[in-house]
Formats: C-alpha cells, structure tokens, sequence
C-alpha cells in the first residue's frame, strides 16, 4: 500500500516528526516499509507558467514558440511540440536551470534556429503519470509564479507499506494515520460529511432486501440523482496518483478515494439500469453468469453471495461488480452501496472466480462495520461537492446481524511475565485505551476491555499483550537467555549417525551434492530405475512436468548432476547425496518416507600430476568406498549378482544385510549413459541408510594388544575362472580356526601356464596366538586344514 | 715382534688413508680388526710372548689396534659425509612443481550451515528433532492456528500431493509432532527442506529450513530476544545491529521479524538491503495460545517461543552469493569453494 506524507497529515500532525524518524516508528509498530519514495524530490525550479502567445515556428511544422509569463520579469520565450494548449492555460513550466525528474536539467537552448528559455511540462516530464500526449493543464485558480512542486503535490514522499494480513483495518489512510495518532497520542481528525439532502426520501426510490444475513452482515445505501460525470478536481487526481491509482471519472475516482482514505470498499451502481430499482442480496443461482467490469463473463456457483435487482444479478458481493450497470458517462442516478460482507464468504468466492480486486482483499479481511457508515457519509458528501449530486433523504440501513461487542480481559502481571519487561499497569492500559480500547471493569491485578469493532484480530489477552509490545517497543525490551531444560526423550536418533556418515563421506574426498527432491517419470525411465520406483508421489500443482513427482531414488537426480556437470567440463566426479526418497505407499495419512545414499565416481580418481598418469575410478573404488562406509556403520553385508537396470550385466551388484537387499550399484548401463547423454565410465551406488542408522552401534569394546609376534604364511591355488576368489578367502577363514587372525586376497593371476578357464589366487594368511609364539608345526596345521578345505570345496590345487 | 707391529701400523694407516669407498674401508676393518684379523693375530700371539716382555708388548698391540681403529672410524665420517654430499645433490627437488593434493570433499553449504546452526543451539540445551517432508495440512496449516478460511492460507504457494496431503511449506509442523509426545519441558530446532510453489533469483521451489522451538515454565520473550542475538552474534560475528520488529504470524504472538544490520554495506544502504541498511534474518514469536490448545498444553502455566529462519537466506548473506539457484544446481565449481 502506498501512504502518502501530505495526505496522512490531513488525519494527524505530524509536525516536528521527520521522514526518516516516521518510517523507523512505523517499522517499530509492525506496519513494515518496504521503500521510501520521494516522486519529486529531484524537481527544481518549476512555476506555474501562464501562456501569453502561441506563434507558429518559422521552419518547423510540429513546433510552435509561446510566450509564457511565469512571474520573472519578462515572459519567457519557449519552443513547444505540444498542441493541447491554448492561449491563457495555465501550465507548469520548467525555467533555465531547473531539474526534473531523472536528473534532467534545463538548459537555454536553440530549435531550429529559435531560441528556447525553458520547457513546460506534460504530466509524464514530472513523474505524474503516463500521460504524454500534451502539456498539463493547470487549474485556471493556480497563481501565475508560484512553484507547481507543492500545488501539484510533488513536494510528497511515499512509504510503501506491506499490511500484514491480521490488519485489514490498516489499509488505508485513516487506519495508519490512526496507529500513528495513538502513538505520538495526538488526536485524529476525520473530515466532516455535510449533506443537504434533498425533499425526496430514499425509501420512495429502492429498498434493500437481505436474504442471506450470515453472508452480509449490514448493507448500506444512498441515492443520489443529477449527478454529472466528468473528470475529478487536480486535489482528487493527485491523491489517487500518490497512491499508484489512475483517476477515470469523478464517480469512480470518488469511490476509490473513499476506500483508499477509510479502508472501506463502496460500489456504484446506475440506477436507472437496475430492474424496479431496488437491490436484492442473495446468493447466486444454479446457472447463473455475471459479465464483471473486467469484460470476463463468469459462471457463479450458489455459494457466491451476489448483489441482484428485481431481475438478475448486478454484481459479485464484495469482489467486483457487473458491467450492465456500471456508472458510465451518461448516468445521471447513482445507488451506493456500502456494505459487512463474510470474510470467509468472500475469500472462498474470490479464489474459486480467480478474482482478486482492492475490493475483496479489504472484505476478505475483515471490514469494518462501523466504518461501512462513514465511509457511505464521505462519498455522498464528496459526490454533492464534486459532481453536483444531489442527496436523496435518508439512507438505507439494513443491519440484520451485528457482529457481537467483544470483551477481553488482561492481567498485568500476566503481560509482564510473557514479555519478560516489566511495563507499569498504567502505561499497559493508557496503551489500549489510545488505540481505541474501552475500559469496562478494571481492578489493581487486571482489566477488561470492549474490543472496537474494527480489530477483527483481538478476541484474547495476548492479542491485548502484542498491542502494548509494539507500543511499548521491541527495542526496549528486556533481554535474558532462558535456563533451558533440555527435554529426556530423544526426537531423531538418527540427526547424530546422519551427520557422522557425511562427514565420514566428506573425509574420503568425496564431495556432498544436495539436489531438489522432485523426478518425473520420464528422468526415473532413462535411469532405468524398476517399475516399483517408477510409480511415484505426483504433486497435483507441481512447478513444471519436470518437478511432476518425488524422487524414489537418488540415482535420476546424480545422472542428471553428472550431464550437468561433465557438460560444463568438470573432467572427473566423486560426490555424494544423503536425502529422502518417497513412495506412494501410504502409513498414517502419509506416503513413505525414507533416507538413502547415493554415491558417483567418474573420471581420474587422482586428478592430473606431472609425476605421472593418473589413475580412473572403476567398479572396486566404488566397492571400496562401500565397504569403507558400511563398515563405518558397523553393519556386515555380501554382495549379490543383480539385474537392476541402471548398472551394466556383469558390473551390477546388490547389498545384502541379512536377508534384506539395502542398495545397489555399478557400472552404469550403456542405454542409461546414452539416455543422459554421458560418459559410460561412471559408477553409481544407492543405499537405503534407515535401517542401517537406526541399528544402534554397540559401544567398541578393547581387545589387548598380541604380545606375541604373528605368523604370515602365503597361500597360492589355482582355480576355475568360475569361483569367486572372494569365496576362497570366506572359505579360508572359515577353516583357518582361531589362529588365524586375517586373510588378505593380495593377487590374481592367468597365465597360458595355468591353462585356459584357470587362475591362480594369492591368499596371505595370518596367524596368531594370544600365549605364546607359534612354531611353525601350529602354523602348518591350520595352513594345511585351510588347503584341505579350498580343495575339497573348489577342486583348488596348490600352485 | 715391534717391528712386526710397526710395519703392520704403517701398512694399514697408509691403506686406510688410500681408500675412497666405503665398502672397502669396511673390507679393511675386518683385514686389520676383524675376528681373523691382522691386528687381532697378533695379540693372540702374545701368549708366546715372555712373561716379562708382555705387558710391553699388549701395550704397544694395543696401541696400534686403537691406532687403526681411529684411522678407520675417521675415514668413515669422511667418506659418509661425502656419500651424503652427493646424494643430496642427487636428490634435491625443484621446489616449483606443484605438490601431490589429496582431493578434499566438501560439505554442501547448506548441510553445513544446518549443521553449524545446530551446534550454536544444542550449546543452548537444544535438541534435534525432524518431521516429514509431505506433511497432513493439519500439522502444516490447522494445527498452527492457520484454519482454512485463514487469510495466511490465501497465498497459492503450497504444492499439494491430494487434498490433505501437501508438501510442507515450512518446518513449524514439527513443533506439534513434537508437542504430541512430550510435555514441557521441551527445547528442540529443527532443520529441514520445506517447499512452495515459487521460483525466481531469490525463491527456490524446494529451500530449507530451521525452526526452534523452547516450552517451558515462564519462558518470556525477553528470552527469545537473548537466544536469538546470541545466535545472530555467533553465525554472523560480532558487530552487527540486531532489531526485533513487529510482524504476523498465525502461530505465535506477540510476533516479530528480526533484521540484522546489513552485512554488505554495514547499515549505510545499498542493493542488497534495499537502501534500509537491513537484512530480515529470521521469524519469530511466542507461541500462540491456540497451538497450545492443539497440543494439550496448559497455557496458564507453560509459555515458550517459537522461531523459523531459512538456511539459504543465512548462507547466502554471509558467503555474499548472489542467486538461491547456485545453491541447488550443484555446480561442481560452486560446491568446491565451500
Ligand atoms: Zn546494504
């Protein structure tokens, strides 16, 4: 909202208050500033100028030399491109040396030969408007030579305010100048409404019947005959321009200078084209459409309160009214309305049309009853005034529901503990009684007060509590750091291993991404992600087809962050990403929810050094990097042969914790490379860290320090390409007995000596015992049960 | 038998000084001193010697054994210093050819600030706790005095997933979960990705959030102006202004936004703060009466406060980055600076 300075001080004084001191208290009392502006701050030296002789320019056809006396000594001699002025009009003229906005400054200057001593103004050149087709017309009464910055209201400045939405009673000139009346306690003073109503009483000319009272509250009418509709005075053109409004006629600028100056939306209505004159409030037929003053023509729904005539419907209650019985040129009767319409009634309406007017947003805030009545006075006087209306007797005022007088009690002990300030009991309710609060009982320990009917956001002590806040000021209040009592239970048992796990992941030089949370089916198809994975959460009104779904897996999400990223030439990748994936398998109201990991290695795991070349990722860092972090998280798992689609046969392996697959990875699949149009070289993990954080890790338990040296034997069989050299190590310590400490697979080797379909795997046994040195008998023991052992399972021979 | 010596001592210092290697001059230690050594024959050969002759003579033996011995311990430094001379010649590096950098992993900023903010308030007695990302809108909206017909539910910026079920539009949900379990005291923050239906340089459709929440026996608001200045102090150091002012919220009250002196011009005005030399930090209140209602508190004896702030907003003011959309398209070059 636009609050302009010179218009506030028409409520309150403000003397002796400067801008900068205005806007920190305003700020300090919650009506939020979010720009200063000064609209005319850089015009300087700009006079009501009156032209003397229009003579045409003696080698340009679209320029003509005035003579304009703008008080000096002599008339002025300037050259113009306008032609929408005439001799005698009155016009604001910029003399040699002056600025306009922008930084623009006047100059003596030659046209075509003629010389020019300044410049007159179209209402543009000084900020005023988009009209540029002519020069500003100045009132006929404004004197010759007086500065036009402050008769044309350029002497303003401008706060632009955002009203928060439990202060409907704010937006507007009144309901500032009021807050701000309370604050300084000065006294706020409402223009008069003097009305010479006419001999011809309302109740002859319409009635008024309310058929839904829950809806509309009050409705108010006036009737006002001979009205002549024209352009609105300079005061009334420049109110609306301070408030970012485009003045059309002095009915309709009429009305929205009432609402912008008492926060109280009326609404005009010809009257002669109302059928049998009299107004209907009722809600809306099945099948009922309504042409708005938008041109748009609208189905209503028989929930949407309208205002009808004796035949159809005129106008959509509070929001926006018909065009069929707008006041145009040749209205000369006008029926206003000032009407209570249901906040709620009014928003749900406004949403379900996608109709958003100055209008609803006031009703759907909560309007104020009492104002309803001012605010139709002010309009009847101001149309008497400007239009020559002339009153009919009386108004209509139907008030079938009031809306109850609330009562609020508060303690003053209470307001002093939830502030943690002491404020005096004194100060707490000389605060309220300023703001419009009346005082019913009071006694030493408490006061109740009648709230006034305009704060819509009052019905409770602390509601009473957060007005002497604000008043009392944020800034002098008390400060103290609470003794918190931390609370027993623990609410994420999981914030604690989470946080470990990336700072483990970040130590093994892998670096952390943090993606949106959104997919669609399309990324989850390239990524060839199983049917399951495909059926996702869907939002019904997402950002783009793109954000369409949640993510059920972070693999969609790191391929797109490798496209992104090798395409703007990152040579190697090693990131990580710990973050929900959801499922549309719902618990509680709610679809599932769970936490996984997801890793990626592409390119030189070791960057480029001139010492020598550098190394690629491949399948066995990422597995090391896995078995790294699970047994980071002290959970034993095997890995299994998987078919996932994402990875590529033979590369592709499922994680086994118990009997439950936790993750997958591998080498990604070339269909998948080429859907994202990347490098097959990559490497991709997913890992569902849920039940693996929550399996508490026992607390490490100390084992002594052998004493007595180990003894490390080598062991080199050959097998069947078939057999999984890792099995040969499981079966290895499976029967090396309690001697032996550790088996290191350190080597695999072909060999045309071997034979085809052959190789030879290299264990290094260690074995140990806590009492004494092992001779080499214990030692050959063991090493010939474990042979034993790999032959009779894997038909090994010793090589 | 002196004589034998003589010759023997003069022999060997004479050697000795000749050799140049110190393989050699360890083959003629083992010559002279060695267990069959030359020097070593001769003092087994002093049992022969007279019994009057033999002190004279294990004297004179022993001399010339020590005479070696020196000789030879001498030419080792030299040789060995010599041996060290050449090697560092040899292995001395161009101090100009870069190093071999082990590759460090970052921290995504956001993760890291969160995990930052954490650790400021479980120094307070703070706990962590979470909520879901797809939220009831009762725990979103209803349950924090935000009904339907609410004007704070007009603004279109909630995604939802069905009628009921939304993405939530901020972490304060979790306020009541953890209310719903436990009574007072209770001090947790909670960190966590929040959405709405907003995109542009300075609006994410997915960002993060961190809400704290403090019940407790006479918790006042002048507590939560001194927890959140300690706060504000330790994220951005010390130096800035802090202001607490007015604003709305539906779930707390008396309600207020928090500006902190603007950290790019200091307060004089510039782009960044708008020209008001402040920066809005965080929202924050104590709670409302009705969410108290809603989570079976008793009002007249616990009060608490109740405060949110965005992550992004925190990180993008102290590191001076200039779009939210760095934070989330991972851009290896953005995330390798923090
Ligand atoms: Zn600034």
């Amino acid at each position: 909202m636009r609050v302009s300075l010179n218009w506030l001080k028409e409520y309150v004084n403000l003397d002796g208050i400067s801008v900068e001191d205005l806007a920190h208290r305003m700020t300090m009392l919650g009506l939020e500033i979010e720009a200063i502006e000064e609209p005319g701050a850089e015009i300087q030296q700009v006079y009501v100028g009156e032209i003397l002789s229009i003579e045409p320019h003696p080698d340009a056809d679209k320029i003509v030399v005035c003579k304009t006396n703008t008080g000096g000594p002599e008339a002025l001699q300037i050259c113009c491109g306008a032609k929408n002025m005439k001799v005698g009009d009155k016009v604001p003229t910029a003399i040699v040396g002056a600025t306009l906005p922008g930084g623009f400054a006047i100059g003596r200057r030659k046209m075509r030969g003629i010389e020019s001593e300044g410049m007159m103004c179209s209402g543009k050149e000084l900020g005023l408007g988009d009209d540029h087709a002519g020069l500003l017309i100045l009132p006929p009464d404004f004197p010759v030579g007086a500065d036009a910055k402050p008769l044309l209201g350029l002497d303003d400045v401008i706060f632009e305010i955002e009203v928060t939405p439990n202060r409907g009673d704010w937006a507007s000139m009144i309901g500032v100048a009021r807050e701000l009346a309370a604050y300084y306690n000065r006294p706020l003073s409402i223009p008069a409404t003097p009305l010479n109503e006419s001999a011809e009483a309302i109740t002859g000319l319409t009635s008024v019947c309310i058929e839904n009272p829950e809806l509309c509250g009050r409705y108010l009418g006036r009737v006002m005959k001979n009205v002549q509709v024209g352009p609105s005075p300079q005061w009334l053109q420049s109110r609306l321009q301070a408030a970012g409004q485009r003045p059309i006629n002095n009915v309709v600028d009429i009305t929205n200078f009432v609402l912008l100056e008492t926060g109280h939306p009326l609404h005009g209505f010809d009257y002669d084209l109302l059928a049998e004159h009299r107004i209907v409030v009722r809600a809306a037929k099945a099948g009922e459409k309504i042409t708005t003053l938008d041109g748009q023509e609208r189905p209503l729904a028989t929930d949407m309160l309208v205002i009808a005539d004796g035949a159809k419907t005129q106008c959509v209650a509070g929001i926006m009214g018909g065009s069929h019985s707008e006041v145009s040129e040749n209205t000369t009767t006008v029926f206003l309305e000032s009407a209570w319409f249901n906040p709620a009634s009014v928003r749900k309406t406004s949403r379900a049309l996608q109709l958003i007017s100055e209008s609803s947003q006031r009703f759907q805030r909560g309007a104020d009853p009492e104002m309803a009545v001012y605010a139709l006075e002010r309009a009847a006087a101001l149309m008497q005034e400007i239009c020559g209306a002339t009153v009919a007797r009386g108004a209509i005022d139907q008030h079938p529901l009031p809306l109850p007088r609330k009562q609020v009690t508060l303690r003053h002990a209470r307001c002093n503990a939830l502030l943690g300030t002491p404020i005096d009991a004194e100060e707490q309710k000389d605060v309220l009684v300023r703001l419009g609060f009346s005082i019913l009982v009071e006694d030493a320990a408490s006061c109740t007060f009648h709230v006034p009917p305009r704060r819509h956001d009052v019905s409770m002590e602390t509601d009473l509590i957060e007005e002497i806040a604000r008043f009392h000021g944020y800034d002098r209040m008390d400060v103290s750091l609470p003794a918190v009592r931390p609370s027993a239970h623990v609410f994420a048992p999981q914030y604690q291993p989470e946080r470990a796990l990336r700072h483990f992941l970040i130590a093994q030089g892998l670096t952390e991404v943090f993606h949106w949370t959104f997919c669609n089916a399309q990324d989850a198809e390239k990524a060839g992600l199983a049917p399951a994975l495909r059926d996702m959460v869907a939002l019904e009104n997402p950002l783009s087809e793109k954000q369409g779904t949640m993510r059920s897996s972070l693999l969609p999400g790191l391929l797109n962050h490798a496209a992104y990223n090798l395409n703007r030439g990152a040579a190697s990748l090693a990131v990580f990403e710990v973050g929900p994936v959801y499922a549309p398998v719902w618990k509680n109201d709610l679809p599932t929810q769970e936490l996984h990991l997801g890793m990626l290695l592409h390119g030189p795991s070791n960057g480029t050094h001139w010492s020598g070349a550098a190394k690629s990722y491949d399948f066995y860092d990422l597995k090391g990097l896995l078995e790294a972090t699970l047994s980071h998280l002290g959970v034993d798992a095997t890995f299994e042969p998987s078919t996932a689609g994402t990875f590529q046969p033979g590369q592709n392996a499922s994680i086994v914790v118990g009997k439950q697959i936790v993750g997958t990875f591998g080498k990604v699949h070339l269909a998948v490379a080429k859907a994202f149009d990347i490098d097959p070289n990559l490497y991709l993990l997913e890992l569902a860290l849920d039940s693996l954080l929550s399996q508490a890790k026992p607390h490490g338990q100390f084992s002594a320090i052998p004493t007595f040296p180990p003894s490390k034997r080598d062991m080199a069989v050959v097998v069947d390409e078939a057999v999984p050299a890792g099995a040969l190590a499981v079966a290895a310590r499976a029967a090396g007995g309690s001697l032996l400490k550790s088996v290191e697979l350190f080597d695999i080797y072909r060999s045309e000596g071997l034979g085809a379909g052959k190789k030879s795997v290299a264990l290094n046994l260690s074995f140990q015992a806590d009492d004494k040195t092992l001779t080499d008998n214990d030692t050959q023991k063991q090493w010939d049960k474990i042979l034993k052992k790999l032959q009779t399972d894997y038909q090994a021979t010793l090589r | 038998m002196k004589a034998a010596l003589e010759a023997l001592e003069s022999g060997a210092l004479d050697e000795i000084a000749g050799i140049d290697d110190l393989k050699i001059l360890e083959e003629s230690r083992v010559k002279y001193l060695g267990r069959n050594g030359q020097v070593t024959g001769i003092l087994r050969g002093l049992a022969t010697v007279s019994a009057e002759e033999r002190p004279a003579m294990g004297q004179a033996a022993n001399r010339v054994k020590q005479a070696i011995a020196d000789a030879l311990d001498a030419k080792k430094d030299t040789l060995e210093a010599a041996a060290f001379e050449k090697q560092t010649t040899a292995e001395a590096v161009d101090l100009s050819l870069p190093g071999r950098r082990p590759r460090p992993g970052h921290a995504h900023l956001i993760p890291q600030v969160a995990d930052e903010i954490v650790d400021i308030f479980r120094e307070l007695g703070f706990q962590v706790a979470t909520g879901p990302d797809i939220e009831t809108e009762y725990y979103n909206f209803d349950a924090l005095n935000t009904p339907a017909d609410h004007p704070a539910r007009d603004s279109h910026d909630t995604f939802f997933v069905k009628p009921g079920v939304v993405l939530r539009t901020h972490t304060s949900p979790v306020q009541m979960r953890v209310m719903e379990k436990v009574q007072p005291p209770v001090a947790v923050v909670v960190p966590g990705r929040v959405y709405r239906v907003d995109y542009d340089a300075s609006h994410s459709p997915m960002f993060y959030q961190f809400e704290g929440l403090l019940v407790d026996e006479g918790v006042s608001f002048a507590d939560l102006k001194g927890t959140l200045m300690h706060f504000l102090e330790r994220y951005f150091g010390p130096g800035h202004k802090v202001r607490f002012r007015p604003h709305f919220f539906p779930f707390t009250e008396p309600s207020a936004e928090v500006d902190i002196s603007c950290t790019m011009c200091k307060g004089a005005g510039c782009r960044v703060c708008k020209h008001s030399g402040w920066l809005e930090v965080l929202g924050c209140g104590m709670v409302h009466p009705e969410v108290f209602k809603h989570a079976n508190y008793d009002y007249e004896k616990y009060s608490g406060f109740a405060f949110g702030m965005g992550v992004d907003r925190l990180a993008m003011l102290r590191h001076a980055i200039s779009s939210i959309g760095h934070l989330y398209e991972n851009d290896l070059r953005f995330l390798e600076q923090f």
